[in-house]
């Protein structure tokens, strides 16, 4: 690796520290401006209680003031307390929730685009024939059919296969060895896989017609290692370009998968902090999430120059 | 190298009556409607004509680039020291594509695949063809760049295609073509896309090499400056025939088709003693979906008959190896202009 890439990598990162502290102050200014109040609920009651509530949680103090002690307590790693959860810390529901959701994020992600890459590079080559006729409608399908009603088709068909064998062959919901893992990863992966699909069809359409696939031809490569060594390499990066933007509508449309099957995932609990106005909640995730969505675009990035060996060079 | 000798006195590669054709939306396009020629060991056989008549689908279809579909080719063959190669990959158990023909394309900017080093390139066809291992290929691929005049080609052999030149790259890929020692090389259209000083110093390099190796080359273009410099024997291509067919001087000095004076017409000179205009053929190439009954050429023909017409010309042969497909040249013809040149009366 040169020397110039970890240049990159560094500037990216400090770009990153910007665009995290943007979306921090962003949600801050919009969690401000939301009407209600957490504190109005039936257990802060007498005035005392709330004015000793308001200061723990520093809300007595001017706008300004709050927004440099958040800033103060981010930098510190520290997100603050749930005001609806007893006793938990928004650090402690990221540690525990997050690995899920990383989990079936990540596999969904690696599902999304090993399907999309394999099924567009094959309706290309089959192009106007019938597999590609087959593909393509199927990928209508996936793009145009909502993921809660694919959640639930499949725990259908899950419940089903399950009937007819007698025994658990695929568990229908909830969390805790591999096997509960694969289905929802595919359900959550599936939307992006059929855009990936798209996408990988076209741009290998592309390469097959190229001028430097001819010249591979007329040197007598074989069909498989043209397809290996000359197209594919090629026609993978515009689908590696758009893979950063396909993690973040992973990741943070997970919640609706994990809420179907059931899953202790982080999706349900930044939900159910918006329904609450769990302020602290709601800003330790979006900040944790934007931060996790910044980092992935920079792995994507570098990985992008290990493949095109042109963007390695602007680096 | 030379494991079959063409010693029958037959040529290294010849084609007999080739046609190739296109399904398209329009219909059926008749891109090459019967060609014939021959490429003798160590010269050079420049197919000329300009763009769509057929030259390049001609050597692409003997080397198996023709999509099929929507291409096909109806009728003809090529032998390769005396065996078919078309619809073949393999004769004599060697691979036609990239070890006994090699090839190279016009333009070096896109032929190159822009992810894999120049060197990974050049070595491929050692890895597939004669299975040498990475390293040894990649030796040889710097060697190879090194014959193709290209500077620091140790270096240069871990580059990647955008960090060569349109030249350079040219002689990339001329050291790619000539890896496995083919015994023809295809230029099809080499120097097109590069600029004047980088077309002649590439045309250096292919007579350097073409004498070094002894191999055939069959040189595609629509530059007659080119194939003046570097030609032995010229065909003459118009609306998927060859028109006219002889020694490069034949064809240039005695030239016997009224395309080929066009042709020659049209092309500039830096001869002060030759001044004349420029003068464009007028019109446009005949459609190849409905070719025409007579001659391609007759509507754009200032000789033109009523026979030219309504039937096609045969090949009139002038000397043993020149020829001319036009009706001016049938025995019982009118008309003989000045500027053409017919068979001596003996």
């Amino acid at each position: 690796m040169r020397s110039t890439m970890w240049i990159f990598i560094l500037k990216r990162l400090v770009q990153g520290i910007f665009t995290v502290w943007f979306i921090a102050t962003a949600t801050f200014f919009a969690m401000h401006n939301v009407p209600g109040d957490p504190l109005l609920n039936d257990r802060a009651t007498t005035d005392a209680i709330r004015a000793n509530l308001e200061a723990k949680y520093g809300l007595d103090k001017p706008v300004m003031t709050q927004y440099g002690i958040y800033l103060g307590n981010l930098l510190q790693g520290d997100l603050g307390i749930s005001f609806t959860q007893e006793n938990r810390e928004v650090n402690d529901i990221i540690r525990d929730h997050f690995p899920v959701s990383a989990i079936l994020g990540i596999l969904a992600v690696i599902f999304a685009a090993a399907g999309g890459v394999l099924w567009g590079a094959l309706t290309a080559i089959y192009r106007n024939r019938w597999p590609d006729y087959v593909i393509m409608f199927l990928v209508i399908l996936g793009i145009s059919v909502p993921s809660f009603v694919v959640a639930a088709i499949s725990q259908l068909f899950l419940v089903n296969v399950n009937g007819l064998f007698g025994t658990t062959v695929l568990p229908v919901a909830g969390w805790g060895t591999v096997l509960h893992m694969l289905v929802p990863a595919m359900v959550l992966g599936l939307g992006t896989m059929a855009y990936l699909t798209r996408l990988m069809r076209s741009s290998m359409l592309e390469i097959i017609s190229s001028d430097f696939v001819r010249t591979a031809k007329a040197k007598g490569v074989p069909p498989a290692r043209i397809f290996a060594k000359h197209q594919l390499r090629n026609a993978i990066l515009p689908v590696i370009t758009v893979l950063g933007p396909s993690i973040a509508a992973i990741t943070t449309g997970g919640f609706v998968v994990e809420l179907v099957f059931a899953i202790p995932g982080l999706g349900r609990y930044f939900v159910q902090a918006v329904q609450q106005l769990d302020y602290t909640v709601i800003m330790g995730t979006t900040v944790f999430y934007g931060a996790f969505l910044v980092f992935m675009v920079i792995v994507v990035d570098v990985l992008y120059g290990f493949i095109d060996p042109r963007v390695r060079m602007e680096y | 190298m030379n494991s079959v000798k063409a010693d029958n006195g037959a040529s290294l590669l010849e084609v007999e009556d080739l046609a190739v054709e296109f399904d398209t939306y329009g219909g059926i396009v008749q891109a090459v409607r019967g060609v014939s020629f021959s490429v003798e060991k160590g010269k050079t056989l420049a197919i000329v004509g300009e763009s769509g008549c057929g030259k390049s689908v001609t050597v692409q279809s003997m080397m198996g680039l023709i999509p099929m579909p929507p291409g096909r080719i109806t009728s003809g063959s090529a032998k390769l020291k005396g065996q078919e190669i078309l619809g073949r990959t393999v004769v004599n158990g060697k691979e036609i594509r990239g070890s006994e023909i090699g090839m190279i394309f016009q333009d070096p900017m896109t032929s190159l695949n822009p992810t894999m080093t120049i060197g990974d390139q050049i070595a491929e066809p050692l890895q597939v063809h004669r299975g040498y291992s990475y390293k040894k290929a990649f030796n040889e691929a710097i060697r190879l760049l090194e014959m193709s005049k290209i500077p620091e080609a140790a270096k240069r052999a871990r580059q990647y295609p955008f960090e060569f030149s349109g030249g350079m790259l040219q002689r990339a890929m001329i050291a790619m073509a000539i890896a496995c020692k083919p015994s023809i090389l295809i230029a099809d259209e080499p120097t097109t896309a590069l600029d004047v000083t980088i077309q002649a110093q590439i045309l250096d390099l292919l007579q350097d090499l073409q004498r070094e190796t002894g191999m055939a080359v069959i040189l595609i273009t629509h530059d007659l400056g080119v194939v003046a410099r570097m030609a032995d024997e010229v065909a003459v291509m118009y609306a998927g025939k060859i028109v006219e067919h002889g020694m490069v001087d034949d064809v240039f000095y005695r030239s016997a088709h009224p395309y080929t004076l066009g042709l020659k017409e049209a092309m500039p000179t830096n001869d002060p003693s030759l001044q004349h205009e420029l003068k464009p053929i007028e019109g446009s190439p005949p459609d190849l979906f409905s070719p025409p009954r007579g001659c391609g050429y007759c509507a754009r023909c200032p000789y033109a008959m009523q026979i030219c017409n309504q039937r096609q010309p045969d090949d009139t042969f002038l000397t043993e190896s020149h020829f001319s497909r036009c009706w001016l040249h049938h025995v019982s013809s009118p008309n003989k202009p000045d500027q053409l040149y017919f068979k001596e009366e003996a």
